[in-house]
């Protein structure tokens, strides 16, 4: 008991009880720092009818499908390509895909609104050669989101191409072998083996993108702060505006808990889901 | 002509070779083992026959088609695993029936015949578990029973016991044998183990550092090595070895030579030897197998024998056999076994006769003198 007690501790000082006092101060008018008085479902009343609220849910929903399947699937894709190298190139290649993943988020941003810059960006020449002009990504409702979720996966990719890379060398050389002589093409080879293999390894990869990606807020805020005309605001950044910039504590508590549910019940579908397909 | 023939086979992983010049030809049905120590390049060998390898130079055919550049599938040949490679997702069924099912094969004879192949094996009770829920040995049955289903030119078994506890191993081996008797298929078998070797092989290859050493039935090496290596690999416990050299006869018949051990000088015994005699003071190797050193009474007097003095260190008692281990007085050890004599060798010196008949001469660099 006694040797639990620093992370009882901890757990209850940082996590247990801000949580209870969101919950709590989500039922009252309270400001950013401070009490307040109680006010019943007003919050969750007033949420419920503020258009920018289902914009928000809309846009964080639209961001985790841009972001979720294809970054999992684009790990995978260059997860698979990087296990067929050897020695020091797949170890050079790897740590080459993971780089991104240790920028701090501001570096990231900056780097992508250099390459995407209307004037002088280095991907204009190629949005230009699809679309036949240069379009100020950032400043467009039907890019904005479409870019952010370009550049998250960019980001965050090589930790995926990591988890998938060492669950593909789990499994035995021998499987391949036993296949081949079976008559199997790569292909078959990859769906009856390497994608059942992976499976357990491809939900968890998933599961962690959605939570991660439902709590989207860094590369907007830096890079869109939610525009252009609102087609980038997303839940977190509402509840940031409340609380940061309107000082209404309460209200941005409601929609906080908003979140809170939305990524239970989400990763909880989804992972039954995952589980299922599994057997 | 059916069967497997290897010819002026030789591999290379960059610039080192490690199969040298193999010829090895395999009748259809015939049960062959390759033997030889770890590193003898026997699975390497064996994975240029499945096409796991690519064949530096020289010509492999299966039942008369050169496939040595054919992809591994094409050449209709099934190979069992030393892990197995059981896929774990899949349940038994599945497992066996995965080459069918990759050939597209109906479902009903999918069904028919992996449930037959099943039944030899005795696995129709299993067959909708996963490979996880079954034991080792059935687990083997399994993977013996993925390659069955395909109707093989040729099974290989890539040492297929290794993993197993030594009970299981003795009966697993017995069902190799059996299931041969059974499928009469063409079947090579790579194993370190030469009791293995011993019991299942028809025919058997030893090979060392990527050359062959020698190719015959169990009984032929064990009786006729064609080198020392060879003569020391098979059987169990190991022939013993002993320096000696050519020394000059008096009154020798023409098709002998006088060989004086190093550990016994002055008495020099004839050894009758029908090929081209070494000559005098080469040093040759003497070679005898446990059973037939003599202790005690000598059996046949009149034989010649070579009389050695040994120290005995332990004895190795299992009920019918014993073997006595000793050391010569230069320390060069040397093994003999007893059989039905419970005499217990009390003291710490014993005399033991080596006779003649039972000698095996080797020249320096170890190769048989006959």
């Amino acid at each position: 008991m006694l040797l639990i007690a620093p992370f009882v501790i901890c757990y209850l000082v940082v996590f247990a009880y801000p949580v209870y006092k969101m919950f709590a101060m989500s039922f009252t008018d309270a400001p950013l720092i401070g009490e307040g008085e109680w006010v019943g479902l007003d919050n969750y009343i007033r949420m419920f009818q503020n258009k920018l609220f289902y914009t928000s849910v809309y846009n964080t929903l639209y961001f985790v499908v841009l972001t979720v399947v294809p970054n999992t699937l684009i790990g995978l894709g260059i997860a698979m390509m990087i296990v067929r190298l050897n020695g020091w190139v797949q170890a050079s290649i790897l740590i080459l895909f993971f780089m991104p993943y240790i920028l701090p988020v501001t570096v990231v941003t900056q780097i992508w609104q250099w390459v995407l810059d209307q004037q002088f960006g280095i991907a204009q020449p190629l949005i230009e050669a699809v679309v036949g002009k240069r379009v100020s990504v950032f400043r467009d409702p039907f890019w904005a989101m479409p870019m952010v979720a370009v550049v998250t996966i960019w980001w965050t990719n090589g930790f995926n191409v990591l988890l998938f890379v060492s669950a593909l060398r789990n499994i035995p050389r021998d499987y391949y072998e036993a296949a081949s002589l079976d008559g199997a093409t790569r292909l078959q080879q990859f769906r009856r083996i390497t994608w059942p293999l992976l499976w357990p390894v491809t939900a968890l990869v998933l599961t962690l993108q959605l939570i991660m990606q439902l709590k989207i807020f860094d590369q907007i805020y830096l890079m869109t702060q939610g525009g252009p005309f609102n087609s980038t605001y997303v839940l977190l950044q509402l509840v940031y505006r409340e609380a940061f910039g309107r000082n209404q504590g309460g209200y941005a508590s409601a929609v906080a808990v908003a979140l809170f549910v939305i990524i239970v019940a989400v990763s909880i579908l989804q992972y039954q889901l995952l589980k299922a397909r599994g057997k | 002509m059916s069967g497997v023939t290897l010819r002026n086979i030789k591999k290379a992983f960059g610039t080192v070779e490690v199969i040298h010049d193999v010829n090895i030809s395999i009748s259809q049905g015939e049960f062959v083992v390759f033997v030889g120590p770890s590193g003898c390049g026997k699975s390497t060998l064996l994975r240029m026959i499945a096409g796991l390898e690519e064949t530096t130079s020289g010509v492999i055919e299966i039942d008369g088609t050169d496939v040595t550049c054919m992809e591994a599938a094409k050449r209709g040949v099934s190979m069992v695993f030393q892990s197995y490679a059981l896929y774990p997702h899949l349940s038994v069924f599945d497992n066996m029936a995965f080459s069918l099912q990759i050939a597209s094969r109906p479902k009903d004879e999918i069904k028919q015949k992996v449930e037959e192949v099943a039944r030899i094996l005795q696995l129709d009770q299993h067959l909708d578990r996963k490979p996880s829920q079954l034991s080792g040995g059935q687990r083997q049955r399994v993977a013996i029973g993925r390659a069955i289903v395909r109707q093989p030119k040729a099974f290989l078994f890539d040492e297929p016991l290794s993993n197993l506890d030594a009970e299981l191993r003795v009966q697993m081996r017995m069902e190799i044998a059996r299931l041969h008797n059974q499928i009469g298929a063409t079947m090579i078998y790579v194993t370190h183990d030469q009791v293995e070797a011993m019991t299942l092989a028809d025919k058997i290859v030893v090979l060392k550092s990527g050359t062959v050493q020698q190719i015959g039935s169990p009984l032929e090496l064990y009786d006729n090595p064609d080198n020392q290596f060879v003569a020391g690999f098979i059987g169990s416990p190991r022939m013993n070895f002993l320096e000696g050299k050519v020394v000059q006869g008096g009154n020798d018949a023409p098709d002998e030579v006088r060989i004086e051990l190093v550990e016994a000088p002055n008495s020099s015994v004839p050894v009758t030897l029908s090929g081209p005699k070494p000559v005098p003071e080469a040093t040759v190797i003497l070679g005898i197998r446990p059973e037939n050193i003599e202790t005690g009474n000598p059996v046949s007097a009149e034989d010649d024998a070579v009389e050695l003095s040994l120290k005995t260190e332990f004895t190795e008692e299992l009920g019918g056999v014993s073997y006595v281990h000793t050391l010569t007085e230069g320390g060069v050890r040397v093994t003999i076994e007893r059989r039905s004599d419970r005499n217990h060798i009390a003291q710490d010196h014993i005399s033991a006769r080596l006779p003649t008949r039972h000698l095996f001469l080797f020249d320096a660099n170890g190769m048989r003198l006959r």
